[in-house]
């Protein structure tokens, strides 16, 4: 004790009460309460973007799975549809659609004189008009398909016009109507005359899954099947491609390669590919796919195989991070016990690395998925009706895909479209929250096995 | 002192297993081993001692071409099995690692069950015509690893379950499945309590009957305890090699007893 009070020691820098912060205490509390501040201010931005996002796509395109469909009793008149009455599917097919007009013309005033319905100044034309002009086609399709129909009388559920539908949705009202050459408000009278005694009713649009793309001045009857059909080979040709081709090009080069200049070279390369724009992809399969190996346009081959290039550098990156993180004392342990390299890299390292393979690999898909610039440079952006066949044939046979089908509608003057873009964008993304709920599926089960 | 008993332990002179002449390894520039020239014997424990850093791991890891992995590692010199210089370039060094076996310090079972653990080496050899002899070399291998009692119920739960002292004698027993004829072990006790280090010791007094043991250790005490040879490796030499009670009761280099006696190290 004496010698402390000899030598007094200065007074420590962390004296004083532990109850009442210092100076410097209290500016790093601030700091930090500051910082979390930033962040939290970032997430809501985030996720406040999101819902903005989501609300304007939801409320613009749920309704595209909604369709006003008008339910007539339809004549089949044999005098008109098979002229030599002997049922020859070769003459029933010479009857074009103008000549399955004047039936719905009819089945339209007899549903009207039936329902006793009186609209001043309502044409037959006009009358007839409330149907959408896809429907003489939906009514040949089916005459060609049950020949043996004809001369009866049958019940069609036939597309409303796009106006009707949209007068159904609120985007029309009568008001606009007089100012639109394509409906009058006698039409729009006549289409609440004829959902009250439930002739016109509104129901779940599977068409707009199934059917194809149709012309600007029938919106009604577009939909996204050859899209939908059209993305799913080219997932189909991309996932046979860049998967096996990803993965035995990270396997050599993380685990087999010695590493020296030319490695490292091919490394930076890979990483600078991930980066190239995507349309510049679409230039080079453009040049190469279909100038020089000849495939044919608006292809889901080509469209493949462009986005498969544009993908690879992505399921590389991935997958070398995935091998680079299985710890080396597993391959100690598989070379320890006399296995050879390539054994302990495909019984010990793949199944490790698989998580992370596939996490990459799916991600890689989505997003190939949701490209559009190389597509449009390859003519996926042609207007496409015609389903593309079974694979492998239909790898070849021209096709739309979903991004591109967006494309397509947004660039349309009828307003029904916007409503038909949306409903392809919620399409999109919810094969894309598949996919990705399928990686993340994926993932929790492989790596709960240990 | 208990441990000294080794001095009175009768060794008999017994073939030579491993031969290594002027073995030389480089890391890069890095000269690791220098001249290291040393015989050892067939079913004996012979104990690698020397300070961290000294080259024993790396002189080690050379008797099975563990080496080979790393890109710039080369060795000289050589290093001959059974009268055969395992680095001339017609031997496969997976043809050698199935005669040299290896347990590493850490434990390191492969993420798989307990069986497929051990099967795996005997499967990729074809040493098990049939499951019944795979099932036979299983129950063996763990017999000989000691720890059969302790997984025999569970032999189709991970491997990677096990405590840490179980796990190390999965990994001798896996070593053992592949029926090596000399087991390499890098500090095979490093991460072990002194329950399971005194099994582990157990065990490799057991296998010096069938293998030629070489035991990497930090613990002189072990190597006194389990060895009948021990080599001392100082800054990448060989400094001196001979028996187990002879090195630690007479050294014959100074180096040698001013590291047993703890004063360098």
């Amino acid at each position: 004790m004496t010698d402390a009070t000899a030598n007094p020691t200065p007074p420590s820098a962390h004296s004083g009460s532990l109850l009442v912060q210092d100076k410097l205490t209290k500016k790093r509390n601030a700091a930090e309460a500051r910082f979390k501040l930033y962040g939290l201010t970032a997430v809501s931005l985030g996720i406040l973007a999101l819902v903005l996002l989501l609300a304007s796509i939801l409320s613009n395109g749920l309704s595209s799975f909604q369709q006003t469909f008008v339910s007539l009793d339809v004549e089949l008149v044999e005098a008109k549809l098979d002229k030599n009455g002997n049922r020859n599917i070769d003459d029933i097919k010479k009857v074009s659609t103008f000549g399955y007009a004047p039936l719905i013309k009819a089945a339209v005033e007899k549903a009207i004189a039936d329902g006793g319905i009186e609209i001043e100044g309502l044409t037959a034309k006009d009358a007839a008009g409330i149907v959408s002009k896809d429907a003489p086609a939906q009514l040949r399709n089916y005459v060609i398909a049950n020949p043996e129909k004809i001369g009866t009388t049958i019940n069609f559920n036939l597309l409303a016009n796009g106006r009707i539908d949209g007068y159904q949705k609120g985007r029309v009202t009568k008001e606009s109507a007089e100012l639109d050459s394509n409906v009058s408000p006698e039409q729009l009278m006549l289409a609440d005359a004829l959902k009250e005694n439930g002739t016109l009713v509104k129901r779940f649009n599977w068409g707009f899954i199934t059917r194809p793309d149709a012309s600007e001045n029938r919106p009604e009857a577009a939909g996204l099947g050859v899209a939908i059909l059209g993305s799913l080979y080219m997932m189909m040709v991309v996932l046979v491609l860049a998967l096996p081709i990803g993965v035995a090009a990270s396997i050599y080069l993380e685990e087999f390669a010695p590493k020296n200049r030319w490695t490292d070279l091919i490394e930076v390369n890979i990483s600078n590919l991930a980066a190239v724009p995507s349309i510049v992809f679409g230039i080079l399969g453009l040049a190469i796919f279909i100038n020089f190996a000849g495939l044919p346009q608006s292809a889901p081959i080509v469209g493949g195989l462009v986005l498969t290039l544009m993908t690879l550098p992505t399921i590389i990156i991935a997958t070398r991070a995935s091998l680079k993180s299985v710890p080396p004392s597993i391959r100690d342990a598989a070379l320890g016990v006399g296995a050879s390299k390539m054994q302990s890299v495909l019984h010990h390292v793949l199944p490790l690395a698989a998580p992370g393979i596939l996490t990459g690999t799916i991600i890689g898909l989505a997003q190939a998925l949701g490209e559009t610039a190389p597509l449009l440079l390859i003519g996926m952006v042609a207007f496409v009706r015609e389903y593309p066949s079974a694979p492998p044939e239909g790898f070849f046979d021209p096709a739309s895909a979903l991004p591109v089908q967006v494309y397509n509608w947004t660039q349309r003057a009828d307003p029904a479209f916007v409503e038909r873009a949306s409903g392809a964008i919620i399409v999109l993304l919810i094969f894309l929250v598949f996919m990705n709920a399928v990686a993340i599926m994926l993932r929790r089960r492989f790596e709960r096995r240990w | 002192m208990n441990d000294m008993r080794m001095v009175e332990r009768e060794v008999d002179t017994k073939e030579v297993k491993i031969s290594a002449r002027d073995c030389q390894v480089y890391y890069g520039d890095n000269h690791a081993i220098k001249d290291v020239n040393v015989d050892i014997e067939d079913k004996t424990v012979t104990a690698f001692i020397g300070p961290s850093g000294c080259g024993k791991s790396t002189f080690l890891r050379c008797l099975n071409r563990m080496n080979d992995t790393i890109d710039i590692c080369r060795v000289e010199g050589q290093i001959k099995l059974d009268g055969e210089d395992i680095y001339d370039p017609a031997v496969d060094p997976v043809q050698l690692r199935a005669k040299v076996g290896m347990v590493f310090q850490k434990p390191n079972p492969f993420p798989k069950s307990i069986y497929d653990n051990i099967a795996y080496g005997p499967r990729i050899h074809g040493l098990a015509k049939n499951k019944a002899d795979l099932d036979v070399i299983v129950e063996k291998s763990l017999r000989r690893g000691a720890i059969w009692d302790e997984v025999k119920d569970r032999l189709d739960k991970p491997g990677t379950g096990l405590s840490g002292g179980q796990q190390q004698r999965l990994c001798i027993a896996r070593a053992v499945a592949t029926e090596p004829e000399v087991l390499l072990m890098d500090e095979p006790c490093s991460a072990l309590d002194p329950i399971a280090t005194a099994q582990v010791e157990e065990l490799i007094d057991e296998l010096r009957g069938r293998y030629s043991v070489v035991i990497v250790t930090h613990s002189m005490q072990q190597a006194a305890r389990v060895s009948q040879k021990t080599a001392f490796f100082h800054l990448g030499n060989l400094v001196e090699f001979g028996e187990t009670g002879q090195i630690f009761t007479n050294p014959q280099d100074p180096r040698t007893e001013s590291y047993i006696t703890g004063r360098i190290g």
